[in-house]
């Protein structure tokens, strides 16, 4: 509950659940992994099931160096040309003493890029030690920057939000509020009106980026949706394989609420809401439901309003702009 | 806040059905209900989070609730699935 709170407005009954997923190296073999690297194990089965808890990686060429200060044991290490280059044209005595000192540590696993094979002594120390070691044919770099946005991807924290998630005109626009609202009726005339579904009651956001959040639907669930008096039904199945998506930038946070009479709503638009999630503020909005009133066409202008926003087009302040001109003017003039 | 753990022992886990009578059985309180598994928690009050879980048989949950009438729901919930989601009059 404590990474979600809402900007200007509270409410506190929005179901928001941390997700934790464990990412283990084994992950990273094609047959049972999830993040697909196209690398092969060589040594060190035994160490499979440990867990990566950080997404960053080291390059062991100062440690092996005789550099210990700063070994960031607990990365993944890459060995690249130099790193091997460097093993190669140690005698056999000292190799002995680096690599000795380097499986001291409890290395969490290595890998070798550009096809270069660890020799003899170095898969023996991986076996004992039980520090899996990878091979991959790809150059040091571009490995890198793929192991690196896979990891980002696989590690990035996450929620899961009791929503409905669609995307509007390229806008990734999440339907929260409590059950019963018309979360899922709206998101169905959304479809009907040419719109993508994306998920409905469980979405999975995930903050990708310093301020980039995705959000997608459950593996298990994918395109189902309870609506009351049907039961569940699949998007896909009925409206087509262009009424859904698989993903989108959470962008636009509309709150659907029962109207209450005595509440003051926003008629003007000057300020911008922001509901956070994952310490994200994201642009809301709060929309009262009332018998009669046409929410998916509120939806709607409400996400391309948002491509005007992004754009740095704001209706209000225009036009609250252009009043304040023109009564200047009158004051001035006549 | 009231909360209880109940191991899942019907053969089939949690599928439609059962995820439906849990469903029901939640809406009848007002209070926020939980169902946690291994960590991850879905909202009682949406099937589709039930389901989501994907639970199976020998599943440990954690029934969690919070609010007006907590403990009469959380006790008829655990109830439920010690049962197997038979219902009473078939149990009795």
């Amino acid at each position: 509950m404590s990474s979600t709170r809402m900007g200007t407005r509270t409410r506190s009954w929005f179901p928001v659940f941390r997700m934790e997923e464990k990412i283990q190296l084994k992950n990273f073999l094609g047959d049972t992994g999830s993040i697909d690297l196209q690398i092969r194990l060589v040594a060190g089965k035994a160490g499979l099931d440990k867990e990566i808890r950080v997404g960053d990686i080291n390059r062991p060429g100062l440690t092996l160096a005789g550099f210990y200060d700063f070994f960031a044991y607990d990365r993944i290490q890459i060995f690249g040309l130099g790193e091997c280059a460097y093993l190669r044209q140690l005698t056999q005595e000292k190799k002995r003493e680096v690599l000795e000192k380097f499986f001291s540590y409890n290395v969490l696993c290595c890998i070798f890029t550009t096809d270069e094979e660890p020799d003899r002594f170095f898969i023996d120390y991986a076996n004992k030690k039980e520090v899996p070691v990878f091979v991959t044919k790809k150059d040091t770099t571009k490995f890198t920057s793929s192991l690196i946005y896979l990891l980002n991807e696989a590690l990035a924290p996450s929620v899961s939000i009791h929503g409905t998630f669609v995307d509007v005109y390229g806008v990734g626009v999440l339907l929260i509020g409590k059950s019963g609202v018309g979360k899922s009726e709206c998101a169905l005339e959304l479809v009907e009106r040419g719109h993508r579904f994306i998920a409905d009651d469980v979405v999975i956001v995930k903050r990708v980026d310093e301020s980039i959040l995705m959000g997608s639907g459950s593996s298990l669930l994918k395109y189902h949706m309870e609506i009351r008096g049907l039961g569940i039904i699949n998007v896909s199945d009925i409206f087509g394989i262009r009424s859904i998506k698989n993903r989108e930038r959470v962008e636009l946070v509309v709150v659907m609420e029962e109207w209450e009479k005595n509440k003051q709503y926003d008629r003007l638009g000057l300020e911008e809401q922001v509901y956070t999630i994952l310490e994200i503020n994201i642009p809301n909005i709060v929309i009262p439901v009332r018998p009669g009133r046409n929410i998916p066409i509120i939806v709607e202008t409400a996400a391309l309003n948002q491509r005007l926003k992004r754009l740095g087009v704001y209706s209000a302040r225009e036009l609250d702009k252009n009043i304040q001109e023109s009564l200047k003017r009158r004051d001035a003039g006549e | 806040m009231t909360e209880r753990e109940v191991v899942v022992k019907s053969n089939a886990g949690v599928h439609a059905r059962p995820a439906m009578m849990i469903v029901r059985e939640a809406m009848k309180y007002p209070c926020e209900v939980k169902l946690i598994k291994d960590n991850i928690e879905a909202d009682c009050k949406s099937i589709m989070s039930v389901l989501g879980l994907a639970i199976i048989s020998g599943t440990k949950l954690i029934v969690r609730a919070d609010g007006e009438g907590e403990s009469n729901v959380v006790e008829s919930i655990v109830a439920m699935i010690e049962n197997n989601f038979r219902s009473n009059e078939e149990s009795a």
